[in-house]
């Protein structure tokens, strides 16, 4: 068995609405962290991810300027920024099956719905902790792999080719051009 | 199949079409074996449930200004028209009603703020929102607000939260029969309760 130690992990939180902030504040206060972070939209909360590098992020979807979708998408950009495998916790109202695959697919880590509770809450952030995903890149998708289990009864098409990739080396544009200088 | 590992760097294991990235683990210092019989200095949810119980004697102020946010916001749209813009303030004020309501001990309303946000954002265009069953649905949030604390606003808030669901579906329905896509998520269940 596992607890956490909050008092390790540095939180940023990005709601527009302040009483959700205060909640999550409050909650997070409770568990035992002393960091958290607020933001208020999505662009303030892009500027306080570089700035404070947090350990987890929490963010709301609906919010304005851009939203949580579009925050994940740009934190998951891989050479974006210092952290792009940072757990997200997205928090929010939207519960239909079409949202929550569009925050996995933009590469969530956790989906939380909206009314919060302290366990519901604490739950999430043990689960990014403790049991930390591998990360997959295709070429339509870099996030938290999107298959919690391997299910050892399935039958359909295997999406994922297992065969190791080709590797074409490819000779640097520079030579390639016969480009010749200082030290060359 | 792992092409390089190293304690700061992820490790990255390539296939045909993907890679599987395995990250360094940097939470691993916040992870603590506990022993058996080994005593846990306090429950963190617990705490954390004490420490929202706390917060509680605000929560009648704020879910009232809540309710005047999003009454402002429907005059807003009432007075210069719907457009997209003001529409979003809408949803937004409607959205958060739905998502705080039960923590801040209304959970009567959040099934009527549900329902407004589903025909704010099923709409297919701005123009056609419908104000008066808009209104409806804010006067029936603020009433719900006003009575919460009345024995018999249960029976009459399940009521009026039903019959402003239905006539909602029935508008979005009729709305949107030529988009299939729009129907499914209209009709979909939702994934959590």
């Amino acid at each position: 068995m596992v607890r956490i130690d909050f008092n390790r992990l540095r939180f940023l939180v990005i709601d527009d609405n302040a009483h959700m902030r205060r909640i999550l504040r409050t909650l997070l206060h409770g568990f035992g962290t002393r960091e958290v972070y607020e933001a208020e939209d999505g662009a303030a909360g892009l500027e306080a991810f570089t700035h404070y590098s947090p350990d987890i992020v929490i963010t709301d979807w609906a919010m304005p300027i851009f939203d949580g979708l579009e925050l994940t998408q740009m934190i998951r950009q891989p050479g974006a920024n210092n952290n792009p495998h940072v757990p997200i916790i997205m928090l929010t109202g939207h519960s239909e099956k079409k949202r929550v695959i569009a925050a996995r697919d933009a590469g969530v880590t956790e989906f939380l719905a909206k009314p919060i509770s302290a366990k519901a809450l604490y739950q999430r952030v043990l689960n990014v902790v403790a049991n930390p995903r591998p990360f997959i890149r295709t070429r339509s998708y870099f996030g938290p792999d999107r298959r919690r289990n391997a299910n050892p009864n399935y039958v359909g098409p295997e999406r994922r080719k297992g065969g190791k990739a080709d590797i074409i080396q490819q000779q640097p544009l520079l030579e390639k051009a016969g480009v010749t200088g200082p030290g060359r | 199949m792992k092409d390089k590992k190293k304690d700061d760097r992820a490790a990255v294991s390539t296939f045909a079409d993907h890679e599987v990235i395995v990250p360094p683990n940097k939470l691993k210092k916040a992870v603590q074996k506990i022993k058996p019989g080994e005593k846990i200095p306090f429950d963190p949810v617990e705490r954390a449930e004490a420490a929202l119980a706390e917060l509680a004697a605000d929560f009648s102020v704020w879910m009232n200004q809540e309710c005047a946010r999003l009454d402002a916001a429907r005059h807003a749209v009432k007075a210069s028209g719907v457009t997209a813009g003001n529409r979003d303030v809408l949803f937004r004020a409607a959205h958060d009603i739905k998502g705080q309501a039960a923590t801040f001990g209304y959970p009567l309303v959040a099934p009527v703020a549900d329902s407004l946000c589903r025909l704010i954002e099923h709409t297919p265009e701005v123009a056609r929102l419908p104000l008066r069953l808009v209104d409806q649905h804010v006067d029936a949030v603020r009433a719900i607000v006003h009575k919460n604390t009345r024995g018999d606003v249960g029976k009459y808030a399940s009521e009026l939260a039903q019959k402003l669901r239905q006539v909602t579906d029935e508008f979005l329905l009729r709305e949107n029969r030529d988009r299939p896509d729009t129907l499914e998520t209209i009709l979909g269940p939702s994934l959590v309760p």
